[in-house]
């Protein structure tokens, strides 16, 4: 039950972040949603009362509910980022297209591959809708700082998938990549901090030096 | 134990970089480090050649024939671009287009770019591979961007959101993969030798959605159309050896990721699947680009459509199977990596002489700039597959086996894009390489380590394809043989 509302939890925060229109309430929203994903690791590292998930447990609070968020805020803060996220698609039209993209999660894990559990099943369909909708908020998101937001929500749609699905990952590899994260959050945000010197905004649709 | 020592030099050297000094001397020191480094990997294939058995530490270093073949292309590419580098960057410190301190950055990034390249062929688990991947990517971004100019952080940019997005569905695949591997097969590990063991039991519909997400995502990497969008800018945008390096080696790393899954799928569930995805992603890439090519007006865009080109070729041949076309399609890694090589450097050599990519304004260079002309005219010929150079057997190779296999269709449309992109590239190139240099533009020879590095990769590409020593042809099969899970 209270995983069920949990993994509710981690797609109504996926949703609320494609009807924000300021960069606060998606940072935020980020925020949320990692919260919640760290609420399941810890139930499931308590039921099976492994030490090697109690630490990925631990790191992922540490990354993606703290280091991560506060960090996109202080860029935020430091390049005085306007809030205003740059929609190129109006939030009703953005809202629809993220119920279509769950809906077809949910018809591709139903039907294509059936997994049996019912807690299995819906985490599995949770976590492809919130890489569907983390690559939709990438790709209509105009803001370079919105882009970063929208790769962090794939990212946990698929931490999503590896924690409930497949019992999560060989230890080490569970380790690396939360240090990926880490570093492609950071490498970003040098890049942020480059493109606002050198362009003075962070419109990723004005970026057209290069084309053909 | 050679793995160790080819992964701690450029680690070494990457620290060794920022220590005060001459750049210069530095960057001779460099080249000599990855000189020795493509000895190891010589040393490496010899000693797996005759024990053919893999190598395997600590549970977690592995390398098998194919890892061998990978590490022996990337280290021999390795070498040839920091031997070029040594000149391109002195020149660069001297008109001040780069500062001492700047120069340093480079070559540290240089090191850590190639130490995760050569990390990615070394790791025996398929979770370790993406975590290579990614680390590539992040390191290189910052050669791309290097110049810190608008264009270039504009392309570094693209290539870092976009190859990003592909690897992280990448790694769902992976996941699918682990789970599949971990439920029906009973193993909870992510090495594919132990894969390969049960790949009996596996469950092949998660399998062949997972590879779906692998194709793509590592296909972002690799460049298959039409996932390439970032490519042509990053390629355009790094510095001339950076550029090498990314299109002859960092492009088939990605390959390299793509066939480590596509074997265990092949044990499963025969290799029709595998091989109609590499050939439908090989044909389109090849086909889009060969139109891209010929109207390109820049001329590093132009070798960086050629590459999603060659890497097309490459992915037909994978898709033809068999032992001789999964060979072909190695040797080809291995002679696009060179040839390409060779004109990066002559064509970087040219934009920094004309200040122009355009290939309008890069005229008369056989007159500016004998040497350097001279390379990219005839590095032309041996990238589109004339003979003698060796990138025509390794493409007849894979012609052979697409025509003898029954693909008589996709072995033609093959043959007929090979045709357009050879009529494209040798236009394009001829018309910055002859006619009359701009009026006032006094000619330029070439620094010596600019020479040997010309002349080594002149070596390899004229004699590769005839008179390759035995080990490599032996490398070669196999390499190919492990592929094919045989």
């Amino acid at each position: 039950m209270a995983v069920g509302l949990i993994l509710f939890g981690i797609l109504v925060m996926a949703f609320a972040m494609v009807a924000a229109k300021r960069l606060s309430a998606l940072i935020f929203g980020f925020r949320a949603q990692s919260f919640f994903l760290f609420m399941l690791t810890f139930i499931l590292a308590w039921r099976e009362n492994s030490t090697q998930l109690y630490i990925v447990t631990t790191m992922l609070f540490a990354v993606k509910v703290v280091l991560v968020p506060n960090f996109l805020q202080k860029v935020a803060r430091r390049i005085k980022a306007d809030e205003d996220l740059g929609l190129s698609v109006n939030p009703t039209v953005s809202m629809s297209a993220a119920v279509l993209l769950s809906y077809m999660a949910y018809l591709f894990t139903g039907k294509i591959v059936s997994i049996p559990g019912e807690f299995e099943n819906s985490a599995l369909f949770i976590s492809l809708s919130a890489t569907m909708i983390g690559t939709f908020l990438m790709i209509t998101r105009m803001k370079a700082l919105a882009q970063i937001l929208g790769l962090l929500v794939m990212e946990n749609g698929i931490f999503l998938a590896a924690a409930s699905v497949s019992g999560g990952m060989p230890f080490i590899v569970e380790i690396a990549i939360f240090f990926d994260i880490l570093l492609v959050v950071i490498i970003l945000g040098i890049f942020v901090f480059k493109i606002n010197r050198l362009f003075t905004h962070i419109d990723v649709d004005k970026l057209t030096e290069l084309k053909g | 134990m050679q793995i160790f020592a080819i992964l701690l030099i450029p680690l070494a050297l990457s620290g060794i970089a920022v220590l005060p000094g001459k750049t210069r001397s530095f960057g001779v020191f460099n080249a000599a480090g990855h000189f020795i480094n493509a000895v190891l990997a010589v040393w490496l294939s010899l000693d797996l050649l005759r024990t053919r058995e893999a190598a395997a530490y600590l549970g977690f270093f592995y390398a098998d024939l194919l890892s061998a073949f990978f590490i022996l292309t990337i280290s021999v590419i390795n070498f040839i671009a920091a031997l070029y580098s040594i000149g391109y960057i002195s020149s660069d410190v001297r008109d001040s287009t780069m500062s001492e301190r700047k120069a340093k950055a480079y070559y540290a990034l240089f090191n850590l770019f190639t130490l995760t390249m050569l990390s990615v062929p070394v790791v025996s688990n398929l979770g370790m591979v993406w975590v290579a991947i990614e680390m590539t990517t992040l390191v290189s971004a910052f050669l791309v961007g290097f110049y810190n100019r608008k264009e270039s952080i504009e392309a570094a940019w693209k290539y870092i959101i976009i190859c990003s997005v592909g690897i992280t569905l990448a790694l769902f695949g992976t996941i699918l993969f682990y789970y599949t591997a971990s439920r029906d097969g009973g193993v909870s590990s992510l090495n594919w030798t132990d894969m390969a063991a049960v790949a009996g039991d596996l469950n092949p519909s998660i399998l062949k959605v997972a590879f779906l997400f692998i194709v793509v995502g590592y296909g972002t990497k690799a460049g298959f159309v039409p996932m390439h969008t970032w490519l042509p800018d990053a390629h355009s945008q790094a510095l001339a050896p950076i550029s090498a390096l990314l299109s002859g080696v960092l492009l088939p790393t990605a390959v390299y990721a793509i066939i480590r899954f596509a074997t265990v799928i092949n044990i499963c569930i025969g290799t029709s699947y595998t091989g109609n995805l590499f050939m439908f992603f090989g044909l389109m890439s090849l086909g889009i680009s060969a139109g891209l090519v010929l109207v390109q007006r820049d001329i590093k865009r132009l070798l960086a459509y050629s590459s999603v080109e060659n890497i097309g070729i490459i992915s037909i041949g994978l898709g033809f199977g068999g032992t001789f076309a999964i060979a072909g399609a190695l040797f080809h890694v291995f002679n696009h990596a060179a040839a390409k090589s060779l004109m990066f450097f002559a064509a970087g050599r040219a934009v920094k002489k004309y200040n122009s990519h355009s290939i309008r304004d890069i005229r008369g260079m056989i007159s500016a700039m004998p040497f350097a002309g001279t390379m990219l005219i005839v590095g032309a010929f041996a990238l589109t597959g004339m003979p003698p150079f060796s990138a025509f057997f390794s493409e007849i190779m894979i012609i052979i086996s697409g025509f003898t296999g029954g693909f008589l269709f996709q072995s033609s449309l093959l043959l007929f894009f090979m045709a357009v992109v050879f009529c494209a590239m040798i236009h394009n190139i001829s018309r910055s390489v002859f006619g009359e240099k701009p009026s006032g533009m006094a000619a330029e020879g070439e620094p010596l380590s600019g020479k040997l590095a010309f002349g080594i990769l002149m070596l390899i590409i004229c004699t590769a394809g005839i008179v390759a020593p035995g080990f490599f042809k032996e490398l070669l099969t196999a390499a190919s043989e492990i592929i094919r899970g045989a």
